[in-house]
C-alpha cells in the first residue's frame, strides 16, 4: 500500500489516527447494517476487526515491515482488547457466544458438519504445528541485540580517563568561551530536513559565516570531520543511509531517529565513537557493528566536535539530567 | 469475683482507655524513639570495629585533622579519613573495608546448586509475605474506620466483620513472614557469609533497631487482634483503631529500615571507596534511592495486598454454595480490589520517580535497566502493568452489570477499549526489537521509523497516562452505575466533567508528541503536566462526581453476588499479575547491580555473578509466584478452619452486601 504515504515526522500519530478512523468506519457500517436488520454478529465482527488490524493493516500498510515479535505482541493485545469488547456486558457476551453454542449444541446437518470438520482439522492443525516446530530451520536465529547497551562508568581515551556521568562536552560553549548548553541548544537547526538552513544568516547561527566563533565555529569543524570520515556510512543527512550503508547488516545508526542520539548523553556518544563496534559489551553484539574505534584515527577534540555537529545537524539535544 | 470491681462510669472508662492507649503507644513506639536517639548519636561502628569510646576519640581526632588539613597520627592509633562515595564528605574511616572475595568455599560456601537462586527464592517469599502483612493492617484500619463512622448499623457491622476477616488472614501470614525471614537470614549466613558480615557490620545499629521494631509490631498486632471483642464499643473501639494506627506506623518504619539495606546495595553512601564506614549512620540510611524505594514499596505493597485479599474473596465467591455467601464475597472482593487499585493508580508515578533517580544516580544503571541488558524485562513489566489496568477496567465494567441502570454505560465500553488498547500498544512497544537478521535488513536499521517512536519515554508517558485516565473514567461510571445526579447544577457538572476529561486526554497526547521536539531534560519535565492532568482527573473529578451523586436518585439496588464469574477470574488474574510483576521487578532491581554485591564498593566474585537469561529468570519468577500462591492458599484454608457455621438463608438482592454474613460479626 505505497500509494498512501506515511508522512515523515508524523508517522506514529498517523498510524493511530488511521486505525481509529478505520474502527470508526466499521462501527458506523455495522450501525447502519443493524438499522437495516442485517447487522454483523458480534462473533464475526470481533474476528473481522482482529484480522483487519493484524493480518492486513499492520502487515501490509505499515512499511518497512514490522518484525514478527512485535506483531505477535500487537496481535495478542488486540485479541485481549476484542475479548474485553465482546464480553463487556453479559448481553454482548451471550451474543458473541451464540454461534459457538449453536454449533456445539445444534443437531442439524449443517452444525454436525461443522463439528466434524473441526474435529478433523484440530488434530491435523496441531500435527502440522508440531511438525513445523520440529522441522530443521535454515533461518538465521533471532537476535536480542541491545542497541544502546549500558556504558562503563569511565572510559580511557588517548591516555585520559573520562567519567561518563560527569564529563562535559568542551566545545559546547558560548561566544565568551563558557560552557553553556542552553546557548548551544538555542542555536541548533530546525529538525525538519526541508527547512535545514532556514533563518541561518547570522554569525551566531551560520557555521559558514567567516565571523562564526565559539559553539557554531566548532560545529563547522565537526562537520568537516564528519564529511571526511563518517558520512560514507551514516549518510549526508545523518540518517544512516550512506554510500556504504547497505553493505552492512545492521545498517549504520540513523541519527535523525528519535531513538538514537536524541536519548543519549553526549558522553555516551563519546564512548561509542571512541571505542567503536569492537568496544561494545557482549549484549551489544560487538561482532555485529563495523564502526571502527575512532580513537585510533581522531583526536579527543575531533571526536567531541563531530558529536556536536551530529546534534546540531539533526536538531536534537543531548540528554541531560539536571 | 465480679463484685470486686464496681462498674465504671463512662467518663472513667474513657480516662482509663486513653491512659492505656498512651502507655501502650509509648511502649510500642519505644524502639523507634530509641532508634532516633541512637541515630542522632551517630549509631555504631562497623562489625569488628573498635569500641564506641575509641570511635569518639577517633572522630574528634579526625575532625581536628580535617580542620588542620592533615591526617593525625596518635601514639597508638593512626587515624585515617575517607571520602564518602556519594555525599563526598570527609569522615573517619572507622569501619573495616569491604572484603575482597574470591570464588572459593571460604567466601561462598555452597551446595551443589546455585546459591543465588536459593537466596532469590528465600528473599522473594519473605518479601511476598512481608508486603502482605504490612498492607493488610492498613486496609483493616481504613475498613474499621469506615465501619465506625458509618451511620448505618448493619453496614457498620459488616465493615467491622470484614476488617476482622482481613486481619485474621494476615495473622497466620505474619507467622509465616517471620519464619521466612529466619530462613532468609540463615541462607545469607550460610551461603554469603562475607557479604552478610560486611552488610550487618555497616548496619549493626539499624539491624538491632529493626529486630526491636519487629517485636513491637508483633505485640501491637496481637493486642489488636485478640482485643477485637474486648474493645468493640464506645471509646474502647477508638482505642482499638488507634492500635491499628500504631501498628501501621511501626510496620512502615520496619519496611523503611529494610529498604535502606537494598538501597545501600544499589547506591551506597556513608562509606568510602574501600567500603569503610565513615561514622555517619544517617548517610548510610539516606542513600540516593532510599526515599524513591520507600514510596514505591509502600504503594506496591498496598496494591499487592489488595490484590491478594481480592483473590481470596474471588476464590470464595466461585466456591460459594449460597447467594448470601456470593453476595458477601462479591462485596469483599470489591472493597479489596478498590483499595488495591487506589494504590495502583499512583504506583506508575512513583516508579517513574524511582527510575528518574536511578538515572540521575548512574546513567549506566538507568540504561542497563531501561535501554540495555534488562530492557526486555521492562517490556514484560510494562505488559504486566497494562494487564493490571485492563483487568481493573474489565472488572468495573462487569460490576456495572449488577446495578440497575449500569447498562447505560456499557454501550460505550468499546470506545474505552480502543483507548486502552492503543495506550497499551504504545506503552509496550519495545525500543530494542527482537528480530532475525533478515527482518533487520528488511526494516533497514535497528529502529523502525514508525514504531521506533513508541519505544521512547515521551510516547510511553502518553500511553500510560491515557490508560490511567480511562481507568478513572471507568471508576466514575461505576460510581454512577445505579444513580442519577439530581443536584440543580448536574447538567453543568456533566459538561464540565466531560470537557475536563477530554482536555486532560488531549493535553496528554499533545505533550507526548511535543516531547520529541524539545531537549531531554525539558521532556522529562513534561511528565509533570501529564501526571498533573491524570491526577487532576482522579482528585478533582472523583469527588466532584460524588458531590453530584449526593442525594441522587437511585435506579435500583446493587445486586451483590449477581456478577458474572468472569469478573472473579479477572480479579484472580489481577492478583497473579501483581505477584508476577513484583517478582519480576524485584529481580530487575537486584540484578541491575550486575557483578556487585554493593554497587562499585564490594564486588561479587561468586561463580553466579552473571545475568541470567530472560527465560531462566522468568521461570524462577513463575516458580516463586506458584509457591506463594500455593502457600497462601494453605493460609486461607487455615483461616476457614476457625470459621463458625452459619445457617443458610434465602437469596439476597439487597443493598446490604451479603445480607446475613457468611460469618457472624460477633463472638470472634
Amino acid at each position: 500500500m505505497t500509494w498512501l504515504k506515511l508522512v515523515e515526522g508524523y508517522m506514529p500519530m498517523q498510524m493511530i489516527t488511521e486505525l481509529a478512523v478505520c474502527i470508526l468506519f466499521f462501527s458506523i457500517c455495522n450501525y447502519l447494517l443493524k438499522k437495516a436488520g442485517i447487522g454483523v454478529p458480534k462473533f464475526w465482527a470481533g474476528i473481522l476487526v482482529w484480522c483487519f488490524v493484524n493480518l492486513f493493516y499492520l502487515k501490509y500498510r505499515i512499511y518497512p515491515p514490522i518484525p514478527f515479535s512485535v506483531r505477535a505482541i500487537y496481535g495478542t493485545v488486540s485479541a485481549c482488547g476484542i475479548f474485553m469488547w465482546v464480553s463487556g456486558s453479559q448481553e454482548e457476551w451471550l451474543e458473541f457466544k451464540r454461534p459457538i453454542i449453536n454449533v456445539l449444541d445444534g443437531n442439524n446437518f449443517f452444525t454436525k458438519s461443522i463439528r466434524t470438520v473441526l474435529l478433523l482439522l484440530l488434530p491435523i492443525g496441531l500435527g502440522a504445528f508440531a511438525y513445523n516446530s520440529l522441522l530443521p530451520s535454515f533461518e538465521e536465529p533471532i537476535e536480542l541485540r541491545t542497541v544502546h547497551p549500558a556504558p562503563p562508568a569511565t572510559t580511557k581515551v588517548h591516555g585520559k580517563t573520562y567519567v561518563l556521568q560527569t564529563a562535559q562536552q568542551p566545545y559546547r560553549i558560548d561566544t565568551d568561551g563558557k560552557y553553556d548548553p542552553a546557548y548551544s541548544n538555542a542555536h541548533i537547526v530546525d529538525q525538519s530536513m526541508g527547512r535545514l538552513m532556514k533563518d541561518v544568516n547570522s554569525a551566531e547561527d551560520n557555521p559558514w559565516d567567516p565571523n562564526a566563533k565559539g559553539y557554531i565555529k566548532h560545529v563547522r569543524e565537526g562537520g568537516e570531520i564528519f564529511f571526511q570520515n563518517c558520512h560514507f556510512c551514516h549518510g549526508d543527512n545523518l540518517n544512516g543511509r550512506g554510500l556504504w550503508a547497505f553493505a552492512f547488516n545492521p545498517i549504520p545508526a540513523n541519527f535523525t531517529d528519535a531513538g538514537t542520539i536524541a536519548q543519549l548523553q553526549e558522553t555516551f556518544v563519546f564512548w561509542r565513537v571512541a571505542k567503536g563496534g569492537i568496544g561494545l559489551p557482549g549484549e551489544g553484539f560487538p561482532w555485529a557493528s563495523v564502526m571502527p574505534p575512532w580513537e585510533q584515527h581522531l583526536t579527543v577534540d575531533e571526536i567531541w566536535k563531530v558529536i556536536m555537529f551530529e546534534y546540531w545537524h539533526t536538531g536534537y539535544y543531548p540528554r541531560t539530567w539536571d | 469475683m465480679g463484685r470486686l470491681f464496681t462498674p465504671m462510669t463512662r467518663g472513667k472508662k474513657k480516662f482509663f482507655a486513653l491512659t492505656a492507649l498512651f502507655v501502650a503507644g509509648v511502649f510500642l513506639t519505644l524502639p523507634i524513639i530509641l532508634s532516633v536517639t541512637a541515630l542522632a548519636g551517630g549509631g555504631g561502628g562497623s562489625a569488628g570495629g573498635p569500641p564506641p569510646e575509641v570511635l569518639e576519640q577517633r572522630k574528634a581526632a579526625a575532625a581536628a585533622a580535617a580542620e588542620a588539613g592533615e591526617s593525625v597520627e596518635g601514639e597508638e592509633n593512626k587515624i585515617e579519613t575517607g571520602r564518602d562515595v556519594y555525599y563526598k564528605t570527609e569522615g573517619p574511616a572507622i569501619g573495616m573495608p569491604a572484603p575482597v572475595t574470591a570464588d572459593n568455599e571460604t567466601f561462598y560456601p555452597r551446595y551443589n546448586f546455585e546459591s543465588r537462586v536459593l537466596l532469590w527464592v528465600a528473599n522473594q517469599q519473605h518479601l511476598y509475605y512481608g508486603s502482605f502483612v504490612l498492607a493488610v493492617p492498613i486496609f483493616c484500619m481504613c475498613i474499621e474506620f469506615a465501619g465506625m463512622v458509618s451511620k448505618d448499623k448493619a453496614m457498620a457491622k459488616k465493615y467491622d466483620q470484614l476488617a476482622y476477616d482481613f486481619i485474621k488472614i494476615s495473622l497466620t501470614a505474619y507467622s509465616l513472614t517471620a519464619v521466612l525471614g529466619g530462613i532468609l537470614i540463615f541462607t545469607f549466613l550460610t551461603l554469603y557469609p562475607a557479604f552478610f558480615g560486611y552488610l550487618s557490620g555497616i548496619f549493626r545499629p539499624v539491624m538491632h533497631i529493626y529486630a526491636l521494631t519487629f517485636v513491637a509490631e508483633s505485640a501491637t498486632l496481637y493486642i489488636y487482634y485478640y482485643g477485637w471483642d474486648k474493645m468493640r464499643e464506645g471509646v474502647m473501639k477508638w482505642v482499638h483503631l488507634s492500635m491499628c494506627v500504631i501498628l501501621n506506623v511501626i510496620g512502615t518504619v520496619l519496611m523503611f529500615l529494610a529498604n535502606s539495606w537494598i538501597a545501600f546495595m544499589m547506591s551506597p553512601a556513608g562509606v568510602d571507596e574501600q567500603g569503610r564506614y565513615l561514622g555517619n549512620i544517617w548517610h548510610v540510611l539516606h542513600t540516593a534511592l532510599w526515599n524513591p524505594l520507600n514510596v514505591h514499596r509502600i504503594l506496591g505493597n498496598m496494591a499487592f495486598g489488595g490484590g491478594v485479599v481480592a483473590a481470596y474473596a474471588a476464590y470464595r465467591f466461585l466456591s460459594s454454595k449460597t447467594d448470601e455467601e456470593r453476595a458477601h464475597y462479591d462485596w469483599m472482593g470489591y472493597i479489596a480490589m478498590s483499595l488495591g487499585v487506589a494504590f495502583l493508580i499512583p504506583l506508575p508515578f512513583a516508579g517513574y520517580w524511582l527510575m528518574r533517580e536511578v538515572y540521575a544516580y548512574r546513567q549506566q544503571m538507568g540504561i542497563t535497566l531501561m535501554g540495555g541488558l534488562l530492557a526486555w524485562l521492562f517490556i514484560i513489566q510494562a505488559t504486566m502493568i497494562g494487564i493490571l489496568f485492563l483487568t481493573t477496567n474489565y472488572y468495573l465494567w462487569q460490576a456495572l452489570g449488577r446495578m440497575t441502570g449500569g447498562e447505560r454505560f456499557q454501550k460505550y465500553i468499546k470506545y474505552l477499549v480502543f483507548i486502552l488498547v492503543v495506550g497499551l500498544l504504545v506503552f509496550i512497544t519495545p525500543h530494542t526489537i527482537v528480530m532475525s537478521p533478515a527482518e533487520l535488513k528488511a526494516m533497514g536499521g535497528q529502529q523502525h521509523p514508525v514504531l521506533g517512536n513508541y519505544g521512547v519515554m515521551s510516547a510511553k508517558n502518553g500511553g500510560i497516562n491515557a490508560i490511567i485516565m480511562t481507568t478513572i473514567l471507568s471508576f466514575i461510571w461505576y460510581q454512577r452505575g445505579n444513580k442519577v445526579p439530581t443536584v440543580s447544577w448536574s447538567k453543568f457538572g456533566n459538561i464540565f466533567m466531560g470537557c475536563f476529561f477530554v482536555i486532560a486526554q488531549l493535553n496528554n497526547i499533545w505533550l507526548a508528541c511535543y516531547g520529541y521536539f524539545i531537549p531531554a531534560n525539558v521532556r522529562i519535565g513534561l511528565s509533570v503536566p501529564q501526571v498533573a492532568g491524570t491526577l487532576s482527573c482522579l482528585l478533582l473529578m472523583t469527588p466532584l462526581n460524588l458531590a453530584m451523586l449526593k442525594g441522587g436518585r437511585e435506579l435500583g439496588p446493587i445486586k451483590w453476588g449477581q456478577i458474572p464469574p468472569r469478573s472473579q477470574y479477572a480479579i484472580i488474574m489481577l492478583a497473579t499479575a501483581f505477584t508476577w510483576m513484583m517478582g519480576l521487578m524485584g529481580y530487575i532491581r537486584s540484578s541491575v547491580r550486575l557483578f556487585w554485591h554493593v554497587n562499585e564498593v564490594m564486588r561479587d566474585n561468586s561463580p553466579w555473578a552473571y545475568t541470567h537469561t530472560i527465560g531462566f529468570a522468568a521461570n524462577v519468577i513463575s516458580f516463586n509466584v506458584l509457591f506463594f500462591w500455593i502457600s497462601i492458599m494453605f493460609v486461607f484454608w487455615l483461616g476457614t478452619l476457625g470459621a463458625k457455621k452459619v445457617p443458610v438463608k434465602g437469596p439476597v438482592t439487597d443493598a446490604i452486601p451479603g445480607g446475613a454474613a457468611a460469618q457472624p460479626a460477633a463472638g470472634h
